[in-house]
């Protein structure tokens, strides 16, 4: 094992001796994760800061003189320019005005709507109509639209209707009352249980990537593994060594990433975070250890399967070739768990590596996870990886693979 | 002491090896039947044209390839059955076999003696011999990638020397190297020799394997045809000098192939 520990101390000295490295690996992707959300974070706030400052240019037509002052008392028209029409345009006009965004929002009511209204008495007379012409692809007159509505109409209606009855309780039969029993933990889990088995696979496996095929297959290629295979140690032993540093490389990089999105999130997600604290979420030591030992093993099975396919690989650039299906695959058995939360799986599911794994980590942040779920997902994937580390070590032993023979 | 007993390697060739070799023939005998014997204190050189098969047989010594005939001893221990404790003594280089080259020559002479199991004291006197023989210790502490070509090489024939190998392979040591290169190469050679070691190596290069080598062995289209000392080559062939040989011996093998 000591030709392991020698390999494993040397790949490590790769990379820690050099600065450019360690700002490519390490630093820069980070500072590309927070700068990017940080960047979604400002462009979402000036987007909704724009729509809430703009002054909705509505049309009114037609509308009855009765509602005048509730119109004004409803607060709408300080932040809207609105013009009341007094005869008709027609349909050609105003839909290409909305549609040339020209005006947010026209509001028609149809003649005699107050009188109608006055005058209804029973079941089967005349409801008049007010009808709303937006354009839904447009921020600004959505917007609009929804502010007429709440502010003006719904209240307005209201009103009209305690005219007419009087008492608006003479609606309501029973109340409904909401009593919300939540464990907040699970429920704010159910967030990350979306978000991050997703990630966490997607981010161990690109650490891996970017290492894995330098280490083997830039080795054949630049002519220095045949010294590394001259030496007495034996062929199981480098590949351990190669690997080992390899899990600790990509690991470190999975934390950067992790850290650099917990730093993003909330950069992005601005004022909604402080709302819903979907991020706060407390783990027991249990599930933290169950977590921990569901990504070991499965960086070392990521870095495994980078290794095997660089192995075989003559060149970098077919190493890379060979990775991407398999980088598709992952990405693919991560993002299946993605919107199946709340699903009970059977039991064997948990033993397909990868996806048995992101299903594990689902479980670990709804606190659901059993012991079961936990063996299987573990014991799999960690066969799996052991299985692929013979292989390598095998494919070390070939002529024909290490040296084209 | 080299043992290589009826010596065949034959490589299986890919769909592509065979389009850049024009052939329809699926195998390819790289070597065919070579027997031949290197004692402790000699050099023995392997001498033929390109593709004549003498990287093949050093990398079947050298427990880099397996043998598909025959057999390799090295000071008694099977190439292929007892292929850690043949790497245990041997050195092997070749310009194909380079030397990290994000890491100083110093960190690599320490990191290969390691491998080997060569104290850390050991390992460091062993340093400051070799380096200050090949004056790379002003460099010892720059990348590889930073080095001249000749002080590369250099570097790679003192990290290959790390722990003290009783058998010295080279193929092609000089190749590539400038003439004063090549003289404190091949001066350390002799050296090794002096020391008692066995070098074994392969060049095309005529004039340096007469100043060098004790015996001789050509190999011409993977077969060994003819070993001895230079005296004894130049006998048989009745020539003047090792280039005339080589040509006489490999004007009579295409005639008799032909």
């Amino acid at each position: 094992m000591n030709g392991a520990k020698i390999i494993f101390k040397k790949e490590l000295r790769r990379i820690f001796q050099d600065k450019k490295m360690i700002f490519s690996l390490f630093i820069l992707p980070g500072i590309i994760i927070i700068g990017m959300y940080s960047l979604i974070g400002v462009m979402i706030h000036q987007m909704v800061d724009d729509i809430k400052k703009h002054e909705s240019i509505v049309y009114i037509q037609n509308m009855p003189k009765e509602y005048e002052s509730f119109v004004k008392a409803s607060g709408f028209l300080e932040n809207a320019k609105v013009t009341f029409l007094t005869k008709e345009i027609s349909a050609k006009d105003y839909e290409e005005m909305i549609l040339e965004e020209s005006i947010d929002l026209l509001v028609s009511f149809e003649d005699s709507f107050h009188n109608t209204i006055a005058s209804y008495e029973k079941s089967g007379d005349t409801i008049p109509k007010v009808t709303l012409y937006y354009n839904t692809a447009a921020k600004y007159s959505q917007e609009a639209e929804s502010k007429f509505r709440s502010m003006i109409l719904e209240p307005l209606q209201q009103q009209l209707l305690t005219n007419r009855l009087g008492n608006l309780e003479i609606l309501q039969v029973f109340q409904i009352a909401d009593k919300v029993i939540v464990d907040e933990d699970k429920q704010n889990g159910q967030f990350l249980a979306m978000l991050l088995p997703y990630m966490i696979t997607f981010m161990l496996f690109v650490g891996a990537m970017s290492l894995g095929v330098d280490a083997i297959t830039g080795e054949k290629e630049r002519g220095t593994m045949a010294k590394l295979l001259l030496t007495p140690i034996k062929r199981s032993e480098i590949v351990l060594g190669k690997l080992s540093s390899l899990a600790v490389l990509s690991s470190i990089s999975a934390v950067v990433y992790a850290i650099s999105m917990i730093i993003a999130m909330p950069m992005m997600a601005g004022d909604i975070s402080s709302e819903g604290g979907a991020l706060s979420v407390r783990f027991e030591v249990t599930q933290i250890l169950a977590l921990l030992i569901i990504m070991i093993i499965m960086v070392y099975l990521y870095v495994g399967l980078v290794a095997l396919v660089s192995t075989f690989a003559k060149t970098a650039k077919e190493a890379s070739s060979y990775i991407s299906p398999l980088y598709i695959i992952i990405i693919v058995a991560g993002m299946l768990t993605m919107y199946q939360g709340g699903l009970e799986k059977p039991l064997y599911q948990y033993a397909i590596p990868v996806y048995g794994n992101s299903l594990a980590i689902q479980n670990i942040m709804t606190n659901e996870l059993t012991l079961a779920q936990f063996c299987i997902s573990s014991f799999s994937t960690l066969v799996l990886a052991i299985l692929v580390t013979i292989a390598i070590a095998k494919a070390f032993n070939s002529e024909k693979i290490m040296f084209n023979a | 002491m080299i043992e290589i007993n009826h010596l065949t390697k034959i490589y299986k060739l890919t769909k592509r090896q065979m389009r850049q070799l024009k052939t329809k023939e699926t195998l390819k005998c790289a070597t065919d039947n070579v027997s031949l014997t290197a004692k402790p204190g000699e050099i023995y050189g392997l001498l033929g044209p390109n593709g004549a098969g003498k990287t093949t047989i050093l990398r079947c010594v050298a427990t880099l390839l397996k043998p598909t005939k025959g057999s390799i001893k090295v000071n008694g221990f099977d190439t292929v059955m007892q292929s850690k404790k043949v790497r245990e003594c041997i050195s092997f280089l070749t310009n194909e076999i380079k030397l990290d080259p994000q890491f100083s020559a110093k960190y690599m002479f320490h990191f290969f003696a390691n491998l080997h199991g060569v104290s850390e004291r050991e390992c460091t006197e062993r340093r400051e011999k070799l380096f200050n023989y090949f004056g790379i210790t002003p460099f010892q502490d720059k990348k590889i990638e930073e080095l001249s070509t000749g002080m590369k090489q250099k570097a790679a024939i003192a990290v290959s020397l790390a722990h003290d190998p009783k058998i010295v392979i080279f193929d092609e040591p000089t190749s590539g190297l400038d003439i004063v290169t090549a003289r404190s190469v091949t001066e350390y050679l002799k050296e090794l020799k002096k020391e008692g070691k066995l070098i074994i190596i392969s060049t095309h290069i005529m004039s340096e394997a007469e100043k060098l080598c004790d015996r001789i062995g050509i190999i011409i289209e993977g077969r060994k045809v003819i070993e001895g000392t230079l005296s004894e080559i130049l006998k048989e062939t009745k020539t003047n000098d090792l280039e005339d040989a080589f040509f006489e011996l490999y004007q009579t093998y295409n005639k008799e192939e032909a």
